[in-house]
């Protein structure tokens, strides 16, 4: 929500209208709206007087924040009825949110619901993988997961199932455990106890359910929860089976409960929030940090009733991020975020055109890693989250240096391993839009595009997505019919002239052009067409740069906004939902304590973690059998 | 009807591998009329509409350029203009009208919280014959799920991934790798031997009895969750038991699969991507493995490069906003036809597997849509629709037909309910079944 506050105030240089007011939101809502939201029978259903009122900035924050939107996305007013200028929908706009956030924090900070989830394909191949003890990626084998929330593939609200899924989990649990039954490490894993003098099967088995439930549940299991699958063991046993065959089968159910399959975490039955069981926590700090489940440190902690202590919080964060499941982590959140998971699909760059890339395994991959290792050791090393933005290091690879056409600093005997480097002088290699990864997925597979690098950097980056083309206006971004196509920029420039096009393009396009010193793979280029590039632009607020090392100043100048939207989405990862307003009060009170802290990485995990949504419930009242309709 | 023994003949082809529960299946294979079938294939990104139209109404009529790879089927299929989806007007260019090619309902807009939409017509069509098949259905495609929430738009990009929703708040998963879809098909196929599907459903029996005690833990909302775990699981427990080996076995596969035909789990390029997940419907429905099956070419919004098509040199979403241009119009129509090429390929391969007295083809309704009729307007009227075979004799094929702009495209969708044998009052916005599709 929050995130979408600043689009304006980020190109306007930050100059919010001295005091815009709420009777002056009143007065452009009655000149736009009221004609068809006042009378009787308003359209829609909507009527003005529903936000007439300062409280309703509270009581009605939805409805609020719903019809801003409309408005910002020129859905509202229709077609034919006359439409607010840009500026003044983005001054009302602004107003809204402000005021909506405003008065949601001004009772302070609230965790939301929980919500019970699958595992998605990723968590449960690490799941089972770390489960079991075995190395097998079971991911493949499933469906990708679609995202919701914040834009990432584990929001419980679109972890659907599909007849699909049931098939695939029945299966997949076949498979997982017939090879780890071939496995010495796994068995060792499994095959806790064996039946033999004064041990009859039963008792064997028992031993065996009661580390492995535990484990395959992330939680203490009852001994009614472990009855069904003694009777699966003793089941197999009756059709014949060996003691360990028939281990096994039990083991196939319990990877297909939804004990397994799903978190599920204890309800808050009362009607206040309250925190979360210790082994929830364990689970929530998992898949945050690790996308797996909880080890045994963790579930000691839990036992102990030790995850309540921040400063124990504190630790584990540390602890976990250098552990190597941290790259899970790592790879999962920045190509969701960055978009990067695509490089290997559609956005790919074209084979033919670029033959040297899509030849070079190696160093397809070296691209793909680099901002993954890169956010990860910023992290690991806490260092500053503007290294995103500008930063005297990356990750290099011989293949990336001879990519680059630089001279790297590399380990010798390491070129072909990713690792820490320190950049040179002037390599316009540093931060995250200096990375092939971003300049790629950002492009057209055939040619680059300032509109869609433009449109990314201010949706990935500055976390201000620019407002959908209104209908009906196609982007133009060829020569007119007959005409000899100019150079890219010499085509946009057509497209501010048309002042509906310019309203957007002005503020979407400027980053595009700095960033055209990079061809489709992330190559150095100075021309493009047998012409020079232009790498010059000019924000909305007069700020001008030329290529992208000037870009990348303008873009620290705005660290801030940044920030913020790392956080939002850093945050709606931990959380694995969409945030609401309650929640925006908890991106305001971490991104505080991250400027307070020199914009140290791992203070921005150790606020999520110690947060209030992350460690809280919501209370639920005690669930009925469905009403009748 | 055929004789068992050129059915035989058909099994030599089959190769080694096949156990006897196949045998006794082709043997015993009965003749009673064949089923109907029904797959949609969706192609993203509208049509340029010059080169779509079909000159000529009713049975007078020429097929145009985009469709002209359907020249050898043309008596075959049923071309449809002018229709639309009321319901995907508004929202955005994209995820509004594609999500809704099949519900003709509005999706809600979200990025995921209150995902909405209505049933699809061919899980409608699924779940009136869930029982008699061992999948419910096939969602395929050849692209994963578009990743993330469009920020621009405010809509999670799962709208824009699935046509296929089993209710209004259920989008199915696709599979997108041909190998393991093969499997899926010959293991359905094949069924399991009797104490293998007993101990399966021993095991998700028991395994219900624990999602029952978590159902009584947990609150309301989630339980809505464990709920739908449950009926999947029940469900996946009954075609365990129907497709078993034993007495239990209700089903019986129309055709063999040859256990060698596994296609590469890495198709080289899209077009053999596409081709193998043709093979796939056909072979579907010649085996009788489901009689319900979708496609999607592409998410909405694909941007798939088309450069290995001679003539074009960009991708499907960027052609398809021409902005008039000549040279573009021009890629555009060609990216059309060669998806028309892959349709054309699926109705042939179906009208070669002989059913009888009837071909597969015949006694299926294969639709052909795209959900904007020009790319460049995001229009959802005038949808480029075709239909093709005759849905078990009922669809009266070989026409162009013409109806108003205001004729709704859930009226194409009653009257496929009718054919297929799961009649409705109404579909979604429907005003009634789409006159001069059906025999009378």
């Amino acid at each position: 929500m929050a995130k979408r506050l600043l689009f304006a105030a980020l190109l306007t240089a930050a100059s919010l209208p001295a005091q815009y007011t709420f009777p002056q939101a009143q007065a452009f809502l009655k000149q736009y709206c009221e004609k068809c939201h006042q009378d009787q029978a308003p359209a829609g259903g909507f009527r003005l007087s529903r936000v007439a009122d300062p409280a309703s900035l509270t009581s009605d924050a939805t409805k609020w924040l719903s019809l801003t939107n409309r408005v910002k996305n020129g859905e509202m007013p229709p077609k034919g009825a006359p439409a607010p200028p840009i500026d003044a929908k983005e001054k009302f706009g602004e107003f809204v949110q402000e005021a909506v956030h405003t008065a949601a924090c001004a009772t302070g900070v609230a965790p939301g619901r929980s919500l019970i989830r699958r595992l998605n394909r990723n968590e449960y191949a690490a799941t089972v993988r770390d489960l079991l003890d075995m190395h097998m990626d079971l991911a493949k084998s499933f469906p990708t997961d679609g995202a919701g929330g914040e834009g990432f593939d584990n929001a419980a609200e679109t972890l659907f199932l599909s007849p699909l899924h049931s098939e695939k989990y029945l299966e997949v649990a076949k498979f997982a455990v017939e090879f780890a039954a071939k496995e010495y490490k796994s068995r060792a894993r499994i095959f806790v106890a064996k039946p033999g003098p004064g041990v009859t099967p039963d008792q064997a088995a028992r031993k065996i359910f009661d580390v492995f439930l535990p484990r395959a549940f992330r939680r203490p299991v009852t001994e009614a929860e472990t009855t069904p699958y003694i009777e699966l063991f003793r089941a197999a046993q009756k059709q014949g089976e060996t003691f360990d065959n028939a281990i096994l089968f039990a083991l196939r159910g319990v990877l297909v409960s939804p004990n397994f399959l799903f978190r599920v975490e204890t309800p808050n039955l009362s009607s206040e929030p309250k925190p979360i069981d210790n082994y929830a926590l364990a689970s929530r700090l998992s898949y945050f940090l690790w996308g797996s489940m909880p080890d045994e440190l963790l579930t000691d902690l839990a036992a102990k009733g030790k995850l309540q202590d921040p400063e124990v919080l504190r630790q584990i964060v540390r602890i976990m991020l250098r552990n190597d499941r941290s790259v899970d982590f790592a790879q999962s959140f920045v190509e969701q975020w960055l978009h990067t998971r695509e490089l290997s699909g559609d956005k790919a760059p074209d084979a033919k055109l670029f033959p040297e890339f899509t030849k070079d395994e190696d160093l397809r991959s070296d691209i793909r890693y680099q901002p993954v290792l890169f956010f990860r050791e910023v992290f690991l090393q806490n260092l500053s989250l503007t290294n995103f933005l500008d930063s005297k290091h990356s990750i290099g690879t011989s293949k990336l240096a001879k990519h680059f056409g630089l001279k790297l600093a590399l380990r010798p005997n390491q070129t072909s391993q990713p690792h820490w480097i320190e950049l040179p002088e002037n390599s316009n290699r540093g931060g995250l839009l200096g990375m092939p990864a971003v300049l790629s997925v950002s492009s057209y597979p055939y040619r680059t595009s300032p509109v869609l690098r433009g449109a990314w950097v201010l949706e990935s980056i500055l976390g201000t997505p620019p407002p959908p083309p209104p209908a009906n206006v196609p982007p133009l971004e060829e020569a007119p019919a007959g005409k000899a196509p100019g150079t890219m920029k010499e085509r946009l420039a057509q497209h501010r002239n048309n002042a509906v096009c310019a309203s957007c393009h002005s503020r979407i396009d400027p980053f595009g052009f700095a960033l055209e010193n990079y061809d489709v793979t992330g190559k150095w280029r100075t021309e493009d067409g047998g012409k020079p590039i232009d790498a010059s632009a000019e924000l909305l607020d007069g700020t001008r740069f030329d290529g992208p090392a000037e870009m990348r100043k303008v873009l620290m100048e705005r660290k801030d906004l940044f920030v913020r939207h790392l956080t939002n989405k850093m945050l709606g990862y931990a959380l694995g939902r969409g945030l609401n307003i309650k929640d925006s009060c908890t991106v305001d009170a971490i991104v505080a304590k991250v400027k307070q802290n020199n914009y140290r990485g791992q203070t921005l995990l150790e606020e999520i973690v110690l947060s209030v949504p992350f460690r809280q419930q919501a209370g639920t009242p005690p669930a009925k059998e469905p009403a009748k309709k | 009807m055929k004789p068992a023994l050129s059915r035989r003949s058909v099994l030599k082809g089959a190769g080694v591998g096949l156990s006897l529960p196949w045998l006794e299946a082709m043997a015993a294979t009965p003749s009673a009329k064949p089923p109907v079938r029904l797959a949609a294939l969706y192609m993203p990104n509208g049509v340029n509409v010059d080169s779509w139209i079909p000159k000529g109404r009713g049975r007078d009529w020429e097929l145009s350029k985009t469709l002209s790879p359907l020249e050898s089927l043309k008596n075959q299929v049923t071309v449809v203009s002018n229709l639309w989806n009321a319901n995907s007007k508004g929202g955005d260019g994209h995820y509004v009208k594609e999500a809704a090619i099949l519900t003709c309902s509005t999706i809600k807009k979200t990025p995921g919280a209150d995902i909405g939409n209505g049933v699809s017509v061919d899980q409608m069509a699924a779940q009136s014959v869930a029982d008699q098949t061992p999948l419910p259905s096939l969602e395929l495609g050849v692209t994963p799920v578009a990743i993330g929430v469009d920020a621009v738009v405010g809509y999670t990009r799962v709208y824009g991934s699935h046509i296929a929703w089993s209710n209004a708040t259920t989008p199915l998963a696709r599979e997108i790798n041909p190998r393991s879809v093969y499997e899926r098909l010959f293991r359905a196929a094949s069924g399991q031997s009797n104490n293998s599907a007993k101990m399966d459903t021993l095991l998700l029996d028991r395994v219900m009895g624990d999602a029952n005690r978590l159902r009584g833990q947990v609150g309301a909302a989630d339980r809505i969750r464990i709920d739908e775990y449950m009926s999947l699981m029940r469900s996946l427990e009954q075609r365990v038991q129907r497709a078993s080996a034993g007495t239990q076995r209700t089903w019986k596969a129309r055709a063999p699969m040859d256990p060698k035909a596994t296609p590469p789990e890495k198709p080289a390029d899209h077009a053999e991507h596409v081709r193998l997940m043709m093979d796939m419907i056909a072979t579907a429905f010649q085996t009788d493995t489901t009689r319900v099956a979708t496609f999607m070419f592409g998410n909405a919004v694909s941007n798939v490069s088309f450069r290995f098509l001679e003539g074009v040199s960009a991708g499907h979403h960027d052609v398809s906003h021409h902005s008039k241009e000549a040279d573009k119009l021009r890629q555009y129509q060609l990216i059309n036809q060669w998806h028309i090429a892959q349709y054309a390929y699926l109705l042939q391969r179906l009208s070669e597997m002989k059913e009888g007295d009837s071909t597969v083809l015949d006694n299926s309704m294969v639709l052909f849509a795209s959900a904007l009729s020009d790319g460049n307007s995001h229009n959802p009227h005038r949808l480029p629709i075709v239909l093709g075979g005759r849905g078990g004799g009922r669809i009266d094929s070989g026409q162009h037909l013409v109806y108003t702009e205001d004729d709704p495209l859930a009226n194409l969708y009653v009257s496929m309910l009718d054919a297929f044998g799961a009649p409705v009052e109404r579909f979604a916005d429907s005003t009634g079944p789409l006159a001069g599709l059906l025999k009378s």
